[in-house]
C-alpha cells in the first residue's frame, strides 16, 4: 500500500518538474521576445562594473564572463556576415507553441546580399523524437525587390512553395554575386 | 533448553526492531515526497500566474516593450547574448555557419531537403600559414580532397559552396530513399539496394493493374554528384507483360528522372487510383 503511494507521488513529482520546466521556458521566451534594449543600454551594460550581480535565480554567470561571451558571439556573427556577404538588418521571432516535444516559432527576417535586399517570414518547427531533433520550415514567404528579373520571381515562388529556405540562401548568394559583378562592370564602362 | 529459548527471543526482538525501523523509514520517505509535491505545486502555480500575467500584458502588436528601467547590467547582457545566438541560428538555416577559433575558423555546413533540415557537417580550418583542413566530419565518399585541392587555397567561399552542393545533393538522395522506404514499404519488394553515396539505387516494386500486381524493377544512376535527381533511370518489368505495361515502365522511367523518388511514387499511385 505504501509503495504504491510512493509511486503515485514520484510520478506526480516528475510530471510537475516537466511542467515547471515548460512554464519556465515559456516565461523566458515571452520575456526575451517582448523586451528590447537599445544599443546605448547595451553599451552601458558592457561598461558597467556591477560587482554583485544578483540574478533572479542561481546559476547566473559573472559580468566579465557575460561580456566575454557576448564579444565572442558578436565576433562570430560579424565574421559570418562579412564572409557570406549576407547582412541581416532585422530579426524578430515569436514562440507560438511550446510543448514538451514541439516548438513552433514565427520568424521575421530582413537583410541584403550585396545590393539585393530581401524580407522573409517563416515558421520554424522543432520536434523532439527520442534523441533526434528535427527542424522543418513551413509557411515561407519571400519578398525580393528584383521584379525586373523573371527568373528571380519564378525561383522565389518555387522556393516558397517548397519551404526551401536553404535553397533560397544558396541561390541568393550566387545570384547576388553575379548581379554585383555585372553592376560593377556596367559602372566601369560608364 | 533455556539458551535456545533466549536466542529465539533475541532474534524475535531483533526482527521486530528491524521491521519497526523499516516502517519508520517508509513513513519518513512518504512524508518527504508529499512535502516535495506540495512545494512543486506551489512553484508551478506561481509560474503559471507569472506566465498568465505576461500574456495579458501583451497586446496584439508585436514588439511591445516591457518595463526595462530596473534591468541589471547582467540581464541586459543576457538578453543581448540570446539575440546574437538567435542570429547565429539563422545563419545555420542559410546553409553556412561558423565559429572563429584560435587557429582559424570552424565552419558548419547544413543540409536540407525542401524545408526539412537534415544532417550538418563541420569543417575545422586552420588559416596560418595557409588554409588547411584540420578536422572535419564529411563522409569519406564525398570527394573532399579533390574539391579542397581545386578551391581551398584560392577561393574559400567557392570551396564551401561546391562542398555544400555535394553534401546537399547526397543528403537529398538519401532523404528520398528513406522516404520511399518509410512511406511505400508495402509497394517495395525486398530491400532497396544502394551504395554509400546513394547515387546508385536498385529496387523492385509492385505495380497494380486491373486487380493484379506486376513486378517492376528499377535501377537509378545519379552521375551528377551535385544533383539529387538521377541521370539514368532504367525501369523494366521482370516478367513478360502486355504492351500497356511496357508503356507504364517507360513513363515511370521518365518520372523518376524529373521528380523526386517519393513524390514519383505518390504520383503514380494516385494516377492509378484515378484510372481504377
Amino acid at each position: 500500500m505504501d509503495n504504491s503511494m510512493c509511486q503515485v507521488y514520484e510520478d506526480e513529482i516528475q510530471s510537475l518538474e516537466e511542467e515547471i520546466k515548460l512554464l519556465t521556458e515559456q516565461y523566458e521566451d515571452i520575456q526575451q521576445e517582448s523586451t528590447f534594449y537599445s544599443e546605448e543600454e547595451i553599451l552601458m551594460a558592457i561598461k558597467s562594473f556591477q560587482s554583485d550581480f544578483q540574478g533572479e535565480s542561481k546559476g547566473h554567470e559573472s559580468l566579465p564572463d557575460l561580456k566575454a561571451q557576448l564579444e565572442s558571439l558578436e565576433a562570430d556573427l560579424s565574421f559570418l556576415m562579412k564572409f557570406t556577404s549576407i547582412q541581416f538588418t532585422s530579426h524578430s521571432k515569436k514562440t507560438v507553441e511550446r510543448t514538451r516535444n514541439r516548438t513552433v516559432q514565427k520568424h521575421r527576417l530582413s537583410g541584403n546580399c550585396y545590393s539585393l535586399s530581401f524580407q522573409l517570414e517563416f515558421q520554424l518547427l522543432e520536434m523532439q523524437d527520442k534523441e533526434k531533433v528535427s527542424t522543418v520550415i513551413t509557411d515561407l514567404s519571400v519578398v525580393m525587390e528584383s521584379g525586373e528579373d523573371v527568373n528571380v520571381s519564378k525561383f522565389v515562388s518555387r522556393t516558397e512553395e517548397r519551404g526551401d529556405l536553404l535553397a533560397f540562401f544558396r541561390s541568393l548568394s550566387s545570384y547576388a554575386e553575379w548581379f554585383e559583378h555585372r553592376r560593377r562592370t556596367f559602372l566601369h564602362f560608364k | 533448553g533455556v539458551f535456545t529459548y533466549l536466542e529465539m527471543l533475541e532474534a524475535q526482538a531483533h526482527e521486530a526492531g528491524r521491521k519497526q525501523e523499516e516502517k519508520k523509514q517508509q513513513e519518513e520517505k512518504l512524508a518527504r515526497l508529499k512535502k516535495r509535491v506540495k512545494e512543486l505545486r506551489t512553484q508551478k502555480d506561481k509560474l503559471q500566474a507569472k506566465v498568465d500575467l505576461q500574456q495579458k500584458g501583451q497586446t496584439g502588436r508585436e514588439g511591445t516593450v516591457s518595463d526595462t528601467t530596473d534591468a541589471s547590467a547582467g540581464a541586459v547582457l543576457e538578453w543581448k547574448i540570446r539575440r546574437v545566438k538567435g542570429m547565429l541560428q539563422v545563419f545555420c538555416l542559410t546553409g553556412i555557419s561558423g565559429k572563429l577559433t584560435k587557429q582559424g575558423v570552424c565552419f558548419s555546413i547544413s543540409t536540407a531537403y525542401e524545408g526539412t533540415y537534415l544532417d550538418s557537417y563541420y569543417l575545422d580550418l586552420l588559416t596560418r600559414p595557409e588554409v588547411r583542413i584540420h578536422h572535419h566530419s564529411v563522409p569519406i565518399f564525398i570527394p573532399l580532397e579533390q574539391i579542397a585541392k581545386r578551391y581551398l587555397q584560392t577561393d574559400i567561399r567557392r570551396f564551401l559552396s561546391v562542398l555544400s552542393d555535394h553534401l546537399n545533393a547526397y543528403a537529398g538522395r538519401k532523404y528520398q530513399a528513406d522516404q520511399l522506404q518509410e512511406h511505400f514499404s508495402d509497394q517495395l519488394e525486398g530491400t532497396l539496394q544502394r551504395n554509400s553515396l546513394y547515387n546508385l539505387l536498385v529496387f523492385n516494386y509492385k505495380v497494380p493493374r486491373e486487380g493484379k500486381t506486376f513486378p517492376f524493377s528499377a535501377r537509378l544512376i545519379y552521375r551528377d554528384l551535385c544533383c539529387s535527381l538521377p541521370t539514368e533511370a532504367m525501369v523494366s518489368c521482370t516478367v513478360k507483360v502486355p504492351e500497356s505495361l511496357e508503356e507504364t515502365a517507360a513513363a515511370h522511367s521518365e518520372l523518376f528522372r524529373h521528380v523526386a523518388l517519393h513524390k514519383a511514387f505518390c504520383s503514380f499511385n494516385s494516377a492509378e487510383e484515378k484510372v481504377a
